[in-house]
């Protein structure tokens, strides 16, 4: 199990995301399988960076029952992503809005995605089932 | 990430060589600047090296696509790696963006 805590995180995307990307768990898996991971990382922590306002994130990697898991816990304000609406993915491009891509993606990628808020802290939790 | 934009027959074909992510996609957008000023656009893009997108490069795709249409101009990206597709699919971008 990797766990790991950035402080400060100012302008250290590309770390955090090498961290995930280089450890033991994550390193050995299929190509295809770490594609997704890495732009899943880069979804949440972008988003947690540019806008939760913490200065620290605290990260945790590990596999359980051949599932992945990755754990973004941060001492920003507190924020659910899960409860935002998705964007409509039918609109015609002239009404398509930019915003919502980044964790509709993770949805998507992911097998399962726990928020919880606790100790001030937000934490979110993706699971990644390996034999899927 | 790499653009190269060659004109030839009344078309515009572009070259995207790379990643497109966070720590780029600031570059990329300068660098597509001539495709989004182009007074009757019919671009092809082709994927093939492109190596992944963020919701970052997403955005971008949208903005081109947008000043396209708004111009009734006509753009498609080709030769897509699946993996990348993937990205467009589930987005729904395949929807509103021609994909070959």
């Amino acid at each position: 199990m990797l766990k790991k805590r950035f402080e400060p995180v100012e302008g250290r995307n590309q770390e955090i995301i090498e961290t995930v990307m280089n450890c033991s768990d994550v390193d050995s898996l299929p190509e295809n399988i770490k594609f997704k991971i890495r732009l899943c990382v880069e979804e949440v922590e972008e988003n947690i960076l540019c806008y939760s306002g913490t200065t620290w994130v605290e990260l945790g990697v590990w596999i359980d029952n051949s599932q992945l898991n990755i754990r973004f816990r941060d001492g920003g304000v507190e924020f659910n992503p899960l409860d935002n609406g998705e964007p409509d993915l039918e609109a015609p491009v002239e009404k398509r809005q930019i915003g919502g891509l980044g964790i509709l993606i993770c949805k998507k990628m992911m097998s399962e995605i726990v928020y919880t808020y606790k100790d001030r802290s937000n934490s979110l939790l993706m699971k990644l089932n390996l034999n899927a | 990430m790499d653009l190269q934009i060659t004109t030839g027959e009344g078309k515009t074909f572009a070259t995207l060589k790379g990643r497109l992510d966070t720590t780029n996609a600031s570059q990329f957008q300068q660098d597509m600047a001539p495709l989004m000023e182009l007074e009757h656009p019919d671009i092809e893009i082709d994927c093939s090296d492109m190596e992944y997108t963020s919701s970052q490069g997403l955005r971008l795709f949208l903005m081109l696509q947008k000043a396209v249409s708004l111009k009734n101009g006509n753009m498609v990206m080709k030769n897509m790696r699946p993996e990348v597709k993937e990205v467009f699919d589930i987005t729904g971008f395949s929807n509103i963006i021609k994909i070959q």
